[in-house]
């Protein structure tokens, strides 16, 4: 990589670690010798982007192909970005140093909306065109995937295609089809056709959007072949699809650098105002023998120190402890550490907790996500206060001092009353604590109560909700603040600017592209950080357009409004989500999957569907 | 339980890993390496793994040391060949040996310098300035120091921490090869030389070896 342009730029910034490469694990290939260049892009920086699960898994994939060299590319942070720009540096990849234009795909993760940004920042700085419309050669080839793929509507006009859904097998063949168009010279024209061919493949530019003088939607249609609806791609079976064998193991430290054992994917619990839980749907698990030996080889391979479960919600995993005891029967004498996040309140079995006590060194978290009864059955959160505090009693005789409490705050038909039950949870979690007999001696309890906005999402039962407007979110969070008495509970709340600017791309329409750009030429990015957001220059982007972020925020829509991701499928029924709305203002709650099949409609994901064609039945 | 001194060296991309990473990133390579690391006992055991000179970040160095605790008897070679194989691209494991020396036996360090200009004229002229400086002595830096808890600025004497140089133009670069003062009592990054000189960015530093209070080689 020696005489790199970037390469007298190492010297200037923060931390250049993030920008050299060259790590164990990277890939090095011979660029003469494969069909194919990849950048795969994550368009936030390295410390978060390298603790990505989907990135390792995709770029592990790409590689193990031998015609295909797919190399890492994050967002320079600032002070490296001036640099670039000062000197006309372009934006290179990690493994090569090369140039991120001359690659023949450019794919996105789409992990956070906030992100957005971004995306165009790094576009510019690889010297490329913004607008698909513009970038008229058939590479590079710009493509985005991720949770955000499910409305990428606001991203449209910048994306050659998107990948809804799960890209394991859809990528593979999106690359196959790339290399038979490159080696016969096709245009972009041709290739965008055929890819649109492909179950799973949405290319925006072969949909035409109308709209209603109200300024709602009034259809989307398709052309040129394309499907009226792209349905999403699954993975049918987990222990026979790719699971890396080894990670690239960062020098850096960054947020999570450890080894990784997906369980499952997909949620068995409907929890109303979770996204994750209904666009992984159905649910899938590993089993616990694959799930085993995939850990060790990774340990083996990377020689981390510590091991994480990684699923929406891992005490759901059928053979949960059975696992862990194959686990441990090797972490243990090797040193591992191994850590079991994401545990629900009501179903921790008591011998985990009592294991998890031993490597204690951080405090118990759970999510009872609403203060009161009645809003936790709104939004289908199966968990009791006698659920929450007898785990949290368990965990004081076990020693635990320290207990993190999430919710939050905007939910649907949410009153004063549920905000005032948040402090109430927390304090009477605080009084279980100085009356158990087996506490801690000689220390006080710390309950942290953090509180998140609640952004309404794509494909949930909350997808027609209006969100709270800031001066509502602002008067809870201060009620909130009001009511906690007790020093032994710590609040912190969600930057409320943050989640409605979140709100709107979640929920945004085409329109949106321009404010995005706008934005992004007047000095937005980073959006996502507390600390760069630049407020006044989003309300200026919106305002310049004359759009109203409220619009897409603030509007309750009705039943039967056509929303912008309609002509996307992700196997969930928009009458299932609607009866679990009308459900959730009856505070009705419904059962996991694992006791009653509710009738989302994710069953129609099967196998053969996936292979049968992405023409998606009209379940609307 | 058996102490050995492992040396190593850095090159390449990998000297932009600063010293903390690279203890990381060589714990977990003698973890893939399969070495048996002798963990310290007590309530959180740690393995012992210590850098007796920490190497500044950016700079490259062609022999460091590594101290750390095995748990069997597992043969020189052995460690060596195994570790080589488990190490990222940029650091290399050279050798092996018992250690003769402690910590704070490291008196001096020698550092090998190349300053790269945009002409030989200019090379020539800085060449030419920074050799007067270094013979009329009395170059100093200001280095933050701690008194306490508290960070002070303290200047220093680079002269008196500069034991031997040997300075050249070459081209369109000049080579500076220079011994400073190292170790725990009295330590000189040669970064802060190159500062006092007025050097231009980019200059590649590489530490060349350690020395003991007699100058003979720190083992």
């Amino acid at each position: 990589m020696t005489g790199k342009p970037h390469e007298p730029l190492l010297a200037l910034v923060q931390k250049p670690g993030r920008y050299t490469g060259g790590e164990l694990g990277s890939a090095q290939k011979d660029p003469a010798a494969v069909a194919l260049r990849y950048a795969f892009c994550f368009p936030d920086t390295y410390e978060i982007g390298m603790s990505h699960l989907g990135m390792k898994i995709l770029y592990g994939l790409a590689n193990a192909r031998e015609d295909c060299w797919c190399e890492r590319v994050f967002a320079p942070w600032i002070d490296m970005e001036a640099l670039m720009r000062e000197r006309g540096v372009p934006l290179w990849a990690l493994e090569s140093g090369d140039p991120v234009a001359a690659f023949d795909v450019i794919g996105f993760t789409l992990q956070y909306e906030m992100s957005y940004t971004n995306v165009l920042n790094m576009l510019d700085l690889a010297g490329l065109p913004l607008r698909a419309a513009d970038r008229t050669g058939l590479t590079p080839l710009v493509i985005g995937g991720g949770p955000c793929a499910c409305n990428p509507e606001p991203l449209a006009p910048f994306f050659d295609l998107f990948l809804p859904g799960e890209g394991e097998e859809v990528s593979g063949e999106l690359l196959d089809l790339l290399k038979a168009h490159k080696a016969a010279g096709t245009d972009k024209r041709s290739f965008l056709r055929a890819a649109a061919q492909l179950p799973g493949v949405y290319v925006p530019a072969l949909y035409d959007v109308t709209y209603q003088p109200d300024g709602t939607l009034a259809a989307v249609t398709s052309r040129d072949g394309a499907p009226p609806r792209v349905r999403k791609r699954v993975v049918a079976d987990l222990d026979g699809s790719y699971f890396p064998d080894n990670f690239v193991v960062p020098f850096l430290e960054t947020v999570h650098d450890r080894a990784v054992a997906e369980l499952f994917r997909g949620c068995v619990r409907g929890c109303r105002f979770c996204q994750a839980g209904f666009l992984y749907r159905p649910i899938r698990e590993k089993s616990a023998g694959t799930v085993n030996r995939q850990s060790r080889a990774l340990c083996d391979a990377t020689g981390y120190e510590e091991l994480s479960l990684c699923s929406l919600s891992t005490s759901d995993y059928a053979d949960l402890i059975p696992l862990l005891e194959g686990l441990l029967a090797w972490a243990d004498p090797q040193r591992v550490n191994v850590s079991v996040p994401s545990l629900r309140a009501d179903n921790v079995p008591p011998a985990l907790l009592e294991r998890l006590a031993k490597e204690r060194r951080s405090g118990l978290t759970f999510a009872p996500e609403a203060g009161t009864q009645r809003l936790r059955d709104v939004i289908n959160k199966n968990i009791t206060e006698e659920q929450v505090l007898s785990t949290v009693c368990r965990a004081f005789a076990g020693g635990w001092t320290a207990v993190k409490l999430y919710f939050m705050i905007g939910l649907p038909t949410e009153t004063e009353d549920d905000v005032r039950g948040i402090a109430a949870l927390a304090q009477t979690v605080v009084d279980a604590f100085y009356h158990h007999p087996a506490k801690p001696k000689g220390k006080g309890v710390q309950v942290s109560v953090s509180t998140a906005c609640f952004v309404p999402k794509p494909f949930t039962p909350f997808q027609w909700e209006p969100m709270d407007t800031k001066e509502r979110l602002a008067e809870k969070q201060a009620l909130l603040r009001g009511t906690v008495r007790s020093r032994k509970i710590s609040l912190s709340c969600h930057h409320a600017d943050i989640s409605l600017l979140e709100g709107a791309f979640a929920r945004g329409d085409r329109r949106l592209a321009d404010v995005l750009e706008d934005a992004w030429r007047a000095g937005c990015r980073f959006d996502g950080w507390d600390d760069q957001l630049r407020l006044d220059l989003w309300e200026a982007a919106f305002a310049a357009r004359e759009i109203d972020p409220c619009f897409y925020t603030a509007r309750r829509r009705t039943f039967d409004e056509l929303l912008p991701w309609d002509h996307m499928d992700y196997g969930i029924s928009k009458r299932f989500l609607r009866r679990e709305a009308e459900k959730a203002y009856a505070a009705a709650v419904t059962p996991s999957c694992r006791e009653r099949c509710a009738g989302c409609g994710a069953e129609r994901l099967s196998l053969c569907e996936a292979k049968a064609g992405s023409a998606g039945s009209s379940s609307g | 339980m058996r102490p050995v001194r492992i040396w190593w060296s850095k090159a390449g991309r990998a000297k932009y890993i600063s010293h903390l990473d690279t203890v990381r990133a060589m714990t977990r390579a003698v973890r893939r390496a399969g070495i048996p690391l002798w963990y310290t006992e007590g309530f959180h055991p740690h393995p012992y793994l210590t850098f007796p000179l920490p190497l500044p970040l950016g700079q490259e160095s062609l022999r460091e040391p590594m101290d750390l605790r095995i748990e069997t008897d597992l043969p020189d070679g052995e460690i060596l060949t195994r570790l080589a194989a488990a190490l990222p691209e940029g650091l290399a494991a050279l050798e092996v040996t018992a250690p003769v020396l402690g910590p704070g036996d490291i008196a001096a360090a020698d550092y090998r310098i190349y300053i790269p200009f945009p002409a030989p004229e200019e090379a020539a002229a800085w060449t030419a300035r920074a050799g007067e400086r270094l013979a009329a002595g009395g170059l100093t830096a200001a280095k933050i120091g701690k008194q306490g808890h508290r960070k002070v600025e303290k200047e220093i004497s680079l002269s008196a921490l500069l034991s031997a140089y040997r300075l050249a133009a070459e081209g369109s670069a000049a080579r500076l090869t220079v011994r400073l003062a190292a170790g725990s009592e009295q330590n000189c990054n040669p970064a802060l030389l190159l500062e006092a000189l007025d050097a231009p960015c980019g200059a590649e530093i590489c530490r060349t070896g350690l020395l003991d209070k007699t100058g003979a080689p720190w083992r």
